[in-house]
């Protein structure tokens, strides 16, 4: 009986584990606008700079180019 | 047991590899594709979602392509009507074939997108994997040194 509860939990605790990987076309929903830095409103980010040079005196070195679709 | 169960591993590993340059295309995949082994052909795997393609299948479309040469869009987006309004949208002059249950970009698995293909021969003789900058000129180039 305890064999059968350990081999449950292990399998419980298996289910959340995966190794599929995203493949470079699969990327539909993170090539979405939204899915980018400051989502579909580019001003918050903007002003999310903006306070970041005000307090940090710099500037820069937040996110990376493209929409995440794997496109170089 | 455990020696079935390694062989099965390791064919599901080898199935699941992708096309490469010299690699020769599945006889199901050409016989879909209907190609021809006295052409060349440019196989563009494109999808509507994708900033890179939007800007690259104009310039793919401007290619001049020859009675040896054919370029052949293969659109991937999970619904036909998504492909098909930005087909149009883009007014692409080629064959375009609808990829919706991913069987021949499964088969290709790219590693980058947009992926391009050049085949020959049943064979692929050169891959451009993600976009390229002025892409048409770069094809251009290629189908040369193809030919």
């Amino acid at each position: 009986m305890m064999r059968l509860i350990l081999l449950s939990l292990s399998g419980l605790l298996l289910m959340g584990c995966s190794s599929k990987e995203v493949k470079p076309w699969e990327k539909e929903n993170l090539a979405q606008d939204i899915m980018q830095y400051g989502g579909l409103h580019p001003e918050v980010k903007k002003f999310e700079a903006h306070v970041y040079f005000s307090k940090e005196a710099s500037r820069g070195g937040s996110g990376v180019g493209g929409g995440g679709c794997g496109c170089n | 047991m455990i020696k079935k169960t390694i062989y099965a591993l390791c064919f599901s590993t080898i199935s699941l590899m992708a096309l490469e340059t010299g690699d020769s295309i599945p006889q199901n995949i050409q016989a879909q594709l209907n190609l021809d082994s006295n052409k060349t052909y440019v196989i563009d795997f494109f999808a509507s979602w994708c900033k890179s393609c939007k800007k690259e299948l104009p310039l793919i479309s401007k290619v001049h392509t020859e009675q040896t040469v054919e370029v052949i869009g293969v659109n991937v987006d999970k619904k036909k009507e998504d492909g098909e309004a930005f087909v149009q949208k883009l007014n692409v002059p080629f064959r375009v074939i609808y990829d919706t249950n991913k069987e021949f970009i499964g088969a290709f698995d790219p590693i980058g997108f947009p992926a391009l293909y050049y085949i020959r021969d049943g064979k692929i003789v050169k891959t451009i994997m993600g976009a390229v900058d002025n892409i048409d000129e770069q094809i251009a180039k290629d189908i040369k040194e193809i030919k």
